[in-house]
């Protein structure tokens, strides 16, 4: 097929289209509003799994984790970094906030045991934090309805906590835990600070202390932890700044284990892998009622132009060349649409990206596999969705043609020019 | 008068187009509809043919059949002496595209395409370069009145430009063959008149084998030969001293 033949056949394609203007913008902007719509819920479902990491990684894991081999899932109160030794945690702290992509980094320490006050009694986990580094990877300090971060020979306590066992900011609470030696833990500490994080297992079971004041607690060197958490500058780095704080930290211990969030929270990447392909799904939906619509029309598009098409034939274009021209109707067909439907979608994209859609009127707050939802709809810019939904578009306006084109190509040109 | 059964059948490439046996049916109910019904035709390159009879006498199924735009349900066509009756789709428009012009009764022109690039179609298909593509049309326009009207849609023509148009498309591509189903049918006198004068023109100075297929008393005056269709059946055939 030459150039001039080419170009003919996108030309009178073209020119088609807009014979009908009423019927193509019509058409056009049922495609673009799938687009629209695509880009849209997909946007949503990101924001949503985007709202779901940040919540689940910045309340209090971070979005990378350093632990000694073999520390997870039992937690160990034995499982420190670098063995019974310990390491340098000031060393291994610098390597990590070093790289790049690092937003902070805090080491911690982890014991388990009772917090009581009068004659009542909770069992807590206690951990043992930097009060300067801790506000870097994790909300406790900005959550402080009382007081504020422990210092040494305090204890801070989640609100639920407090409130069992009747303590207040200022009061002494007896913590008692086994300790690394095999001894009994067991002190009184003045409570430093209350803090509410609306996620019941921090509120209710969870002790602060000053790192220093648990180790000794739990008479533990200070060259021991059980954990340094790391926040990244974006969450969708994890995977390659924690490869760069593994290298980094290597060589402080042979049996350090750097992980991201992915691996820590499995649970919630696997969800967020399955909004993923639902994302997929989502367009697959979509577009595919579309197809049925838009073929349709064209159908009835190409059966208003059968005679066009006989007397083509009689000329002696091939019926290939026929289907031809009606897939390239499909096909600038969908650009029309993906143009007005980029601008569109690019528009409400920003503009809910910016205002976010308040849904708390409709579902309150609530929390998911730890990770606190605020009832917040809104949307992440991303270039895989927008390209997936306009790969979407496009083949749906050649995929509604293909019927049409098949129809075209096989008509009888004398039965059709003698309205047979 | 001049029939083909007179004398023995001459060699098929001596002819522009001919025919053996030729029938058409339509499955029907309650019974077939015999269109077309054992025409012999034998038409010599340069010819001004003009196929007569009244409605429904089978004139237009008898032209389609000539141009492979349907199958003979019996029988053979040869166009220079080549059998199309059986030819697959694919090549059968290639016949179309290179030996074959048809000009139909309500013009049929692209909507789409100016008259320039109406007339100019069949020689886009068949890879004619364009700056020689227009230079042909222009040159064809100029001779037959249709200066001036390159860019306009078909709907901005008159009934008469349009059908030069068709014309003009039908015969640049140097078929040996054009087809004319009643050419004159939707215009009027003068129009008529002028679109035959042009087609006479075509047909003398070119040598362009001319089939019609018409009612028009007008067309039939110029045929060289005019062929009477009944019933589907070559009824008579007589040589005038029209054009070819």
């Amino acid at each position: 097929m030459s150039r001039s033949t080419r170009d003919i056949w996108w030309r009178m394609a073209w020119r088609n289209l807009w014979r009908n203007r009423r019927r193509t913008v019509l058409t056009a902007s049922a495609l673009s509003f799938g687009f629209v719509a695509a880009v849209l819920v997909m946007g949503f479902m990101n924001g949503m799994m985007q709202e779901m990491v940040s919540n689940g990684t910045e309340v209090v894991t971070g979005q990378i984790q350093i632990h000694a081999e073999g520390y997870r899932p039992e937690r160990s109160i034995h499982g420190t970094m670098g063995g019974r030794e310990g390491l340098d945690i000031s060393a291994l702290v610098a390597a990590a906030a070093a790289q790049e992509g690092v937003a902070g980094v805090a080491p911690r320490l982890y014991g388990g045991g009772l917090v009581s006050s009068g004659d009542e009694t909770v069992g807590a986990v206690f951990m043992g934090v930097d009060p300067a580094r801790e506000p870097g990877v994790s909300r406790f300090a900005s959550v402080f309805v009382e007081g504020g971060m422990p210092g040494p020979g305090e204890v801070a306590v989640g609100a639920a906590l407090a409130e069992k066992i009747g303590i207040a900011v200022g009061d002494e609470a007896v913590l008692v835990a086994p300790a690394a030696d095999g001894s009994t833990g067991n002190d009184l500490f003045v409570v430093a600070g209350i803090y509410r994080m609306d996620l019941g297992g921090f509120d209710d079971s969870y002790a602060l202390l000053e790192l220093g004041t648990l180790q000794d607690f739990l008479a533990m060197d200070r060259t021991r932890i059980h954990e340094v958490a790391i926040s990244v500058d974006r969450v969708r780095d994890a995977d390659d700044v924690a490869e760069r704080v593994a290298v980094a930290v290597a060589g402080l211990s042979p049996d350090l284990v750097t992980e991201p969030w992915s691996v820590f929270l499995g649970q919630l990447y696997f969800v967020v892998s399955l909004a993923s392909a639902m994302n997929s799904i989502v367009a697959f939906i979509i577009f595919g009622m579309a197809v049925f619509g838009v073929a349709n029309t064209m159908l009835l598009a190409t059966f208003e132009r059968r005679r066009e098409f006989a007397v083509a034939r009689a000329l002696g274009t091939s019926g290939g060349a026929l289907g031809r021209i009606v897939v390239y109707e499909g096909l600038l067909l969908g650009v029309v649409a993906l143009a007005a439907g980029a601008v569109l979608a690019f528009l409400l994209l920003a503009h809910i990206h910016a205002n976010p859609i308040d849904l708390s009127s409709f579902v309150g707050t609530y929390s998911f596999m730890g990770s606190a939802i605020r009832p917040l709809l809104t949307v992440e810019y991303s270039f895989q969705e927008p390209l997936v939904s306009a790969v979407a578009l496009l083949g749906t306006g050649i995929v509604s043609a293909l019927l049409p084109a098949w129809r075209a190509a096989r008509l009888p040109p004398a039965d059709v020019l003698a309205d047979r | 008068m001049n029939t083909t059964s007179d004398s023995a059948a001459p060699a098929a490439s001596e002819h522009a187009v001919r025919t053996d046996d030729l029938w058409k049916i339509y499955p029907q109910d309650p019974r077939p509809v015999e269109a077309v019904r054992g025409v012999d035709l034998a038409v010599a390159p340069g010819e001004f043919v003009v196929m007569a009879g009244p409605s429904g006498s089978g004139k237009t199924t008898v032209l389609n059949l000539l141009g492979g735009l349907t199958r003979p349900s019996r029988g053979k066509v040869w166009v220079e002496g080549r059998e199309i009756s059986a030819l697959p789709d694919r090549v059968l428009a290639q016949v179309r595209l290179s030996r074959i012009g048809f000009v139909f009764q309500s013009y049929n022109l692209l909507p789409v395409l100016t008259a320039l690039e109406n007339a100019e179609f069949t020689l886009l298909l068949q890879g004619v370069p364009a700056a020689k593509r227009r230079r042909r049309v222009r040159r064809l326009f100029d001779r037959i009145g249709l200066e001036g009207i390159e860019d306009r849609r078909p709907r901005k023509l008159s009934g008469g430009q349009q059908q030069r148009v068709a014309v003009a498309r039908a015969v640049l591509g140097e078929p040996a063959l054009v087809l004319a189903d009643e050419p004159t049918a939707n215009l009027d006198s003068a129009t008529a008149d002028a679109l035959l004068d042009v087609m006479e023109q075509l047909n003398r100075d070119n040598g362009t084998t001319f089939v019609f297929s018409t009612h028009d008393p007008r067309v039939m005056e110029r045929a060289s030969r005019l062929i009477r269709l009944v019933d589907g059946r070559v009824a008579e055939e007589i040589v005038s001293g029209g054009a070819g």
